[in-house]
């Protein structure tokens, strides 16, 4: 029997690599409108009472994203739900510290092959977003940090906007098997912009 | 004089134009070579080369030229290769162009359908609800000769499908029209904050101006450049706003030419806080005998040919002016080096009688009787103000007899709509431009409010918000109307109807007699008058014809144009093709992480909801078989899983399924069906409890997402106190159901952590533990199939080297997938119900074999007073198995149940199962024939009787269930 080898529901474009555990792309996109496919990174959902001790302790709201102590992106999805997003294979730790928060119940589920996790950097990411997604992205309605749920090519998805050293960036999530769907929905949203698939690294998220 | 080169029509330089004369572009023209300049339209190059005729008309089949020389031009709708009513005065000329006339035969010159203006008397308005009905079999043969005759071009079936885009935008301000007002208020508002987007219907901003004297191109510069630098307002030209809605939702259609063929059309779905409207003013022809003809043109016309195109209209040429942009046409002609014979000042009791002329205008009848040979008649006659915009806000223009056009009514505009520029008044550049910017400013101002209140009802932004301190002034509403000043309004001469009878649609060939035949019938107004002679319903929708039109219909009624009024401006305001408002096909699929899997191994796909999923791989019936004789995998990843944790979830499962759930040991799994409040069997599925508050449920893979919804209902609104949580995990595990004699033998192989042994993991249990090497997997202990089996729900991630893993280590043990289709003879061997196939909207609880499972002691679940009812009425319809008498027939599904001609039932599952040899069947029947041994009647869809016997047991192949069990 071989090794398990954690595949995401997109198809990675050659040449394709193995970084910590995942088969992933190895290419490296020239231009600087790009989209990468960041299933690897480790996700875990946690529901709690939107007003219990839990949430004070998590401390970050509803429609709000933000970087804990320990580099994990949390996501306030909706009222007494989170998802925190860490690097590859940190799952299991990001649980084990949700499981020392106060407050029952809580539950804490591991949603790291459930959801597909794509981000699109760009200074004219907007641009792409808004060919398939009618949420206003100005500054003023949707800035750096901001976290919503809508409907992006007809489909449920997650949306964070969590900019790159000043440059405009969204993540996106969606229910894992249709996650080729998204990805597919963003390629061609960004053609006419030059958008390019750059691989997934793990370092830098 | 004209230039040789750039065709006998051309000009020397014009100040303003937009061609490029170095760069030269060839096309044909009804199959003859033609050569025009970049920047040129179709139109432009044609007349450039001295064409006049460009079309025929709807039913006359008149020859018609430019009239308008726009957008807007009723003469000008050609034929550019496969796509047809191409607006021929808007659209560039492109290299290898194959341009033609529409409905013309044989040609445009000789077209044979001009015997219509020979049948006139017959084919007056409405001709077609009067003529050409009988006899009644001749109506095949009329159809044939009229669809002849039908106007529009061609559509090529062989003509790509285009792929159109859609974007979402929310500027501040959104401006309709990019002339000298449109362009001042856009600046206005960008300065004061706002984030602009200006709209313009033409190639390049600047309306009137582009064609005007040399202050107008000065101050188009000037304003065109500060458009430019400003980074705020976005332009979008050769765009168009089709409709304001609600909340100013607002459609633009974006014409992207630059990207041509396919995705020459984008719509843009704007939501703007405040609309701008500055459309300017449309010229409005003047209706007389002979008003069609080649040759009879606008006044704008005229001026952008010249100025624009360096394009002479004609050599001789005969004006009515009854307004300063008429006088300024004079001019432009006399620079331009045509005669000029005759000028009719309407203000002074000038006017054209009527023209005359067959392929073109030959000679003029004037005011006082004398006739005029020309080959151009120039007509400036007033204008008509395009209000729909503010129409579609709810503000009814009102119709100003000093002004000769109708205004918009200001009071009636919601707040966030302004109007500006000619559309709101007259008055100097300076004083439109000073009104616009006024507006414009104005709009940003109101712009912030709305802005402000949306984000105040907006979760978690409260933080973020950037507080505007800009844009000047109070935001209160009350000192909206007070801020923008008055536009002079000046008086113009009342020209619509002339002496004699003319065309008021030119596109649907309607003349004013035709309007006043209509009202003496009794079509006595507007809206009647419209739709009985179908004036203002062609593509120009009423932008040059329907003032007019009103004035026609008011003058035979006998009040005026003010009483009268026009018909209801709707969206679109121009025609917009369906692509363009379809969009891309945004159409979610999902596929499994085996996927790759099944389509290297000839999987054929079945569309299931938004899956694809592997049907069979070549053989439905060997699939099946291995799976009774060796050991089978399928894929079976859309089953819908439910985590659920929680101090309530067994009250939860208990309220839902309709069996009890109190008692459910940690490691035990059980078959649940859920029911409607109407008793309606609703889905059904296995839940295992993992741990003291923790369960894991599955749904049916078609009801995953609504039994999600249903869970949610009830504890969201029904049972808010409960605590529950509830996490869809259904594409989080790739699922995978092993089944067959040979099953344990083939997961001991792979399987870490689970003592796979019947006494340690009995039938109807789950555990966790890990396979191929690949931790937290879930093992239930289950039957679809009927044989051993265990179903698989392994982290997504790892789903195909699992699949992968299980079928290379059983090789030797036969392992082979099999797909929905096997799956489905087995479950049919095994008479187990498919919600949605075997029940349907109607089959209640005690109709799909579940007497066993309703238990009606309980104190409540969701259904239980309809089931309650059921069960005491015993005489609704029941699931049972069904055998043919003849084996070898395998029913169609949803073949009829007879009893003589009354309809007793339906087969609702139908195979031919392998395993035994024979047909099997699942049926509803009524009550009555349910009794095992029973002979039923089956009507087949041929028409054929078949008799068919009910089995003891729902399950044709091992009902006692052993085989399971081991």
């Amino acid at each position: 029997m071989s090794d398990p080898l954690a595949r995401s529901p997109i198809r990675p474009p050659e040449p394709v690599v193995v970084l910590s555990g995942w088969e992933v792309s190895g290419r490296r996109a020239a231009g600087q409108l790009t989209l990468t496919d960041c299933t690897p990174l480790a996700k875990v959902s946690l529901r709690a009472d939107l007003a219990g001790p839990a949430a004070s302790e998590v401390a970050v709201p509803f429609g709000r994203a933000h970087r804990n102590a320990d580099g994990v992106l949390v996501v306030g999805s909706g009222p007494g739900e989170w998802l925190l997003i860490g690097p590859p294979g940190r799952a299991r730790q990001i649980r084990a510290s949700l499981d020392e928060l106060v407050g029952e119940p809580l539950s804490v589920t591991d949603l790291t092959h459930g959801r597909a996790l794509i981000r699109l950097t760009g200074e004219r990411a907007a641009d792409v977003l808004s060919a398939v997604c009618g949420v206003d992205l100005s500054d003023a309605v949707t800035p750096d940090g901001a976290a919503f749920r809508t409907a992006v090519a007809a489909l449920a998805t997650d949306v964070v906007r969590d900019d790159v050293a000043g440059v405009r960036s969204y993540l996106l999530h969606c229910e894992r098997s249709s996650g080729q769907y998204l990805f597919d929905a963003l390629m061609s949203a960004g053609r006419d912009l030059g958008i390019e698939i750059d691989g997934f690294q793990a370092q830098g998220f | 004089m004209g230039e040789q080169r750039g065709g006998a029509m051309r000009l020397t330089p014009q100040p303003g134009e937009v061609i490029d004369r170095s760069a030269t572009i060839d096309f044909s023209w009804n199959g003859r070579p033609f050569t025009g300049f970049a920047g040129d339209t179709i139109a432009s190059a044609l007349a450039a080369a001295g064409e006049r005729v460009f079309s025929r008309s709807l039913k006359y089949h008149r020859p018609r030229g430019l009239l308008t020389a726009s957008y807007h031009d009723p003469g000008c709708m050609v034929q550019v290769g496969d796509e047809p009513n191409v607006r021929g005065a808007h659209r560039l000329v492109s290299a290898g162009a194959a341009v033609t006339s529409q409905n013309t035969w044989p040609s445009l010159r000789l077209d044979l359908k001009a015997v219509n203006q020979f049948a006139a008397p017959v084919l007056t308005a409405g001709f077609y609800y009067k003529t050409f009905m009988r006899p009644r079999f001749a109506w095949p043969l009329y159809e044939a000769v009229l669809r002849r005759f039908v106007n529009g071009g061609r559509v090529s079936r062989d003509t790509p499908p285009s792929r159109q885009a859609k974007r979402f935008a929310h500027p501040d301000v959104l401006v309709a029209g990019g002339g000298p007002a449109g362009m001042a208020a856009a600046l206005a508002a960008a300065r004061a904050g706002a984030s602009v987007l200006l709209v313009e219907e033409e190639l390049h901003l600047g309306g009137h101006l582009r064609w005007g004297d040399e202050a107008d191109l000065a101050a188009l510069a000037n304003l065109g450049a500060q458009v430019a630098a400003e980074p705020r307002i976005e332009v979008l030209t050769d765009a168009v706003v089709l409709g304001r809605y609600d909340g100013n939702w607002i459609a633009v259609l974006e014409r992207r030419g630059d990207l041509g063929g396919a995705e020459a059309e984008r719509l843009v779905k704007a939501r703007a806080k405040t609309l701008v409207v500055a459309p300017g003013l449309i010229e409005r022809p003047y209706v007389f005998a002979g008003n069609d003809l080649p040759g009879v043109m606008l006044s704008t016309a005229v001026r952008r040919l010249i100025n624009l195109y360096a394009v002479k209209p004609g050599e001789r040429a005969v004006v009515l002016s009854a307004n300063p942009e008429g006088d300024a046409a004079v001019a432009d002609l006399k620079r331009a080096g045509i005669q000029v014979l005759r000028v009719e000042d309407a203000r002074l009791g000038g006017d054209i009688v009527m023209a005359a002329g067959r392929a073109g205008v030959r000679s003029v009848t004037v005011a006082d009787g004398s006739q005029i040979s020309c080959d151009l008649l120039v007509i400036a006659a007033g204008w008509t103000a395009p209000t729909s915009l503010l129409n579609m806000a709810g503000a009814v223009p009102a119709y100003s007899p000093r002004a000769a056009r109708f205004l918009p009514d200001f009071a009636g505009l919601p707040p966030e709509v302004l109007a500006t520029g000619g559309l709101a008044g007259d008055g100097s550049l300076d004083e439109l431009t000073g009104h616009a910017s006024a507006a414009g400013a104005e709009a940003a101002r109101r712009a912030e409010r709305v802005g402000r209140a949306w984000r105040q009802a907006m979760p978690g932004n409260r933080a973020a918000a950037v507080p505007a301190e800009g844009g000047a002034g109070s935001t209160d509403p009350s000192d909206d109307a007070k801020v923008l000043p008055d536009l002079p309004v000046d008086s113009h001469p009342e020209l619509f109807a002339g002496r004699t009878n003319g065309f008021v649609d030119f596109s649907e060939d309607v003349t004013a007699k035709d309007l006043r035949a209509a009202v003496a019938e009794g079509f006595d107004s507007a809206e009647l008058a419209k739709r009985f002679t179908t004036a203002t319903m062609g593509p120009l929708q009423g932008k040059l014809e329907s003032v007019n039109a009103a004035a026609v219909v008011a003058d035979a009624i006998g009040t005026s144009i003010a009483e009268t009024g026009t018909t209801t401006w709707r969206p679109p305001y121009v025609p917009v093709s369906l692509g363009a408002l379809a969009g891309p096909a945004f159409e979610p699929v999902r596929y499994s992480p085996m996927q790759p899997w099944h389509e290297a191994h000839g999987a054929v796909p079945l569309q299931a909801g938004a899956w694809i999923r592997p049907d069979h791989y070549g053989d439905p019936a060997a699939e099946a078989r291995n799976v009774r004789e060796r050991v089978g995998l399928i894929d079976v990843t859309p089953i819908g899983k439910l985590d659920l944790r929680g101090p309530d979830v067994a009250n939860l499962l208990n309220l839902l399924y309709v069996n009890k759930w109190s008692k459910l040991e940690i490691g035990r799994v059980r078959y649940g069906v859920m029911c409607a409040e109407d008793g309606v069997v609703l889905d059904d599925g296995v839940t295992g409890r993992l741990g003291e508050d923790h369960y894991l449920m599955s749904t049916t893979s078609s009801g995953a997402g609504a039994i999600w919804e249903w869970l949610e209902n009830w504890l969201q609104t029904e049972r808010p106190g409960w605590v529950v949580h509830v996490t869809p995990v259904t594409t989080a595990y790739a699922s995978m159901n092993v089944a067959g004699p040979h099953t344990r033998t083939l997961m001991e192989r792979v399987t870490e952590g689970v003592d796979l042994s019947n006494e340690a993991f009995p039938y109807m249990h789950v555990r966790t533990g890990r396979i191929a090497g690949v931790d937290d997997c879930v093992l239930w202990r289950i039957g679809f199939t009927g044989e051993l089996s265990y179903e698989l729900h392994v982290p997504a991630s790892f789903g195909l080297h699992v699949w992968e893993t299980l079928l290379d280590v059983g090789a030797d043990l036969g392992a082979a997938a099999f797909g929905v289709e096997a799956q489905r003879i087995l479950r049919l061997e095994k008479g187990h119900f498919i919600v949605g196939q075997d029940t349907d909207g109607l089959t209640k609880g005690f109709s799909a074999g579940l007497d066993w499972a309703i238990k009606l002691d309980k104190a409540d679940f969701a259904g239980k007073p309809e089931l309650a009812w059921q069960h005491e009425d015993a005489s609704g319809p029941r699931l049972v198995g069904l055998q043919p008498t003849d084996g070898s027939v395998v029913p169609a599904e949803a073949s009829l149940i007879m009893v003589g001609d009354h309809i007793a039932g339906r087969v609702t599952s139908s195979r031919m199962s392998p395993t035994l040899g024979r047909s099997v069947c699942l049926a509803q029947v009524e009550a009555r024939l349910a009794e095992p041994g029973t002979e039923v009647t089956v009507r087949l869809p041929t028409g054929r009787l078949i008799t068919a016997l009910v089995t003891p047991d729902l399950a044709h192949v091992d009902p006692d269930g052993g085989r399971m069990r081991v």
